[in-house]
């Protein structure tokens, strides 16, 4: 990409669930939003489909940054599904603080009503990611 | 509570009894061979002997959980172990990996263990049974427990159906801790009283001790020293197949997702130009400890399996301890309680998430 002109241009891989946060993109795209195009989003049902492993993935294989979303706690499409999602994320975040590995990895919940939100969103993550820099992880052999 | 107290000489009459009376149909309990310890299934009492002698020595290989892992049978199985052995079970049992009603934990006291092969080769120096003070005169001898039990803080017989506690000089406590260990007892002969086994001052020095030691372990605490730590991990798995609570009936780093081969391989390194080969250690390492990250029962019989003696505690029950933390949960500490994964709140966690 735009490494080459100058300027590091991250990639971040995103999981969002299908009813809000993916939502909320083609929202933000709809109303003409304007973010950076950094990240791929990956959609799924539900947060609940979240597998750490996902995130582990992504990183292993060179993703600069990785985020999870999904509707906002209480708002979940198939009721409780990110309840538990967000325990899951809870175990799988504070193990990568444990190691120094968090600071590539966010989450957030964002509605499908919220397309500012996630165009703000986008413009941040993107700008944090920015700031560390490649992932050390994507040149290496693993 | 209700128990009793014993001369060590009594105890072999407990476990006949138990058997005996068909209170259990077998027992699964630590048998002395030489000067090394290790387990049998026992259905005839004659083959018990002298347990005194052994039921307590501080010896460690492989998590008696495991061995019951996945046996649903109606058949009634008595596990006499050690603590952090008898809450791998109770996580077990919430796992549905192994049957409650068919079950009788019976949980020993433990003073901190040596790894099998220390305790054998030493046993003239450490003998039947240690305390904290004799603990220490061997660390000074460079014969050391585990890291595993030096950062351990539920050393006490309190979880399980029934608990053998030690009560000074060659004398024990056997109690019932729950109403299905009570009966155990009686059915077995035993004649029970009132019996108090209140043991905080000795739970908060031993936990006082064991976060010291967990203080001073080395921190994984970045990515190099991370990829530094697993360098030489052959991925063989050892220390997946002797966690007594890793228990799927596949293995996702036995699929071919989990342990791509031939054309799958190749993408792999299309897409990355080069991989490592037979496979990277850090995928393997980060999923597996989120897998048992609420379960881990901190008792470190994935480091002694380890064949390149990577010091595994410092990563498994660390790191699951944060998470536990998190949930305010002790694996194995209570039956009843949910598996937090199972379970939730409607307003929690958001300082986890940023
Ligand atoms: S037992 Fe040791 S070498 Fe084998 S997979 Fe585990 S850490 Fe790696
Ligand atoms: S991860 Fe290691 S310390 Fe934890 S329960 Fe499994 S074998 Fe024991
Ligand atoms: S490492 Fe994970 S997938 Fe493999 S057996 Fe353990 S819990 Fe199951």
């Amino acid at each position: 990409m735009g490494e080459e002109k100058g300027g590091f241009e991250p990639k971040i891989v995103g999981f969002t669930c299908n009813w809000c946060t993916y939502a909320g993109a083609d929202l933000a795209g709809t109303s003409r939003k304007k973010y950076p195009p950094n990240a791929r989003l990956i959609r799924m049902m539900c947060t609940a489909r979240f597998d750490p492993m996902f995130a582990f993935k992504a990183l292993l294989n060179g993703a600069d940054g990785v985020f999870i979303s999904g509707c906002h706690p209480g708002e979940c499409h198939y009721i409780k599904g990110n309840f538990y999602a967000r325990r899951r994320i809870a175990a799988m975040r504070t193990i990568l603080k444990q190691l120094g590995l968090d600071d590539r990895v966010k989450s957030y919940w964002i509605s499908a009503s919220e397309g500012v939100k996630f165009a703000n969103t986008m413009k941040n993550i993107t700008e944090e990611i920015r700031e560390l820099g490649p992932n050390p992880m994507r040149d290496k052999i693993l | 509570m209700k128990g009793t107290e014993l001369n060590y000489g009594d105890l072999e009459g407990v476990f006949k009894g138990l058997l005996e009376n068909k209170v259990v149909d077998c027992l699964i309990m630590p048998r002395r061979v030489g000067n090394s310890v290790s387990y049998m299934l026992v259905r005839d009492k004659d083959k018990i002997a002298t347990p005194e002698s052994v039921i307590f020595a501080p010896s460690f290989g492989v998590n008696a959980a495991n061995i019951v892992k996945g046996w649903m049978i109606a058949e009634k199985v008595g596990i006499v172990a050690k603590p952090c052995e008898i809450r791998a079970a109770i996580e077990l049992i919430k796992l549905t990996q192994l049957n409650e009603d068919s079950v009788l934990l019976i949980t020993v006291d433990c003073a901190g263990a040596f790894a099998n092969e220390v305790y054998a080769a030493n046993y003239a120096d450490i003998g039947d049974h240690v305390d904290s003070a004799k603990i220490k005169e061997l660390a000074g001898k460079g014969i050391s427990i585990r890291d595993a039990c030096a950062i351990c803080d539920n050393r006490l017989a309190d979880v399980g159906d029934i608990a053998i506690a030690q009560a000074g000089g060659e004398k024990a406590v056997v109690a019932g801790l729950t109403e299905k260990g009570e009966e155990a007892l009686s059915a077995a002969g035993l004649s029970l009283e009132d019996k108090e086994l209140d043991r905080a001052a000795e739970k908060e020095k031993i936990a006082a001790e064991a976060k010291q030691n967990l203080e001073g372990l080395p921190k994984i605490s970045s990515e190099e020293a991370l990829e530094e730590f697993l360098r030489d991990c052959i991925v063989c798995k050892n220390c997946r197949d002797v966690c007594p609570v890793c228990y799927c009936k596949e293995c996702f780093f036995d699929q071919p997702l989990g342990n791509p081969a031939g054309g799958d391989l190749l993408n792999l390194a299309e897409a990355r130009g080069a991989i490592e080969v037979p496979t990277n250690q850090l995928l393997y390492h980060l999923t597996r400890v989120y897998h048992v990250s609420t379960t881990c029962v901190a008792c470190g019989a994935c480091e002694d399996a380890c064949p390149k003696d990577i010091p595994l505690t410092r990563f498994y029950p660390v790191l699951a301890k944060k998470v536990q933390e998190v949930f305010e949960y002790v694996p194995g500490k209570d039956a009843k309680e949910p598996l937090p994964f199972t379970t939730y709140e409607e307003d929690e966690l958001e300082e986890c998430l940023r």
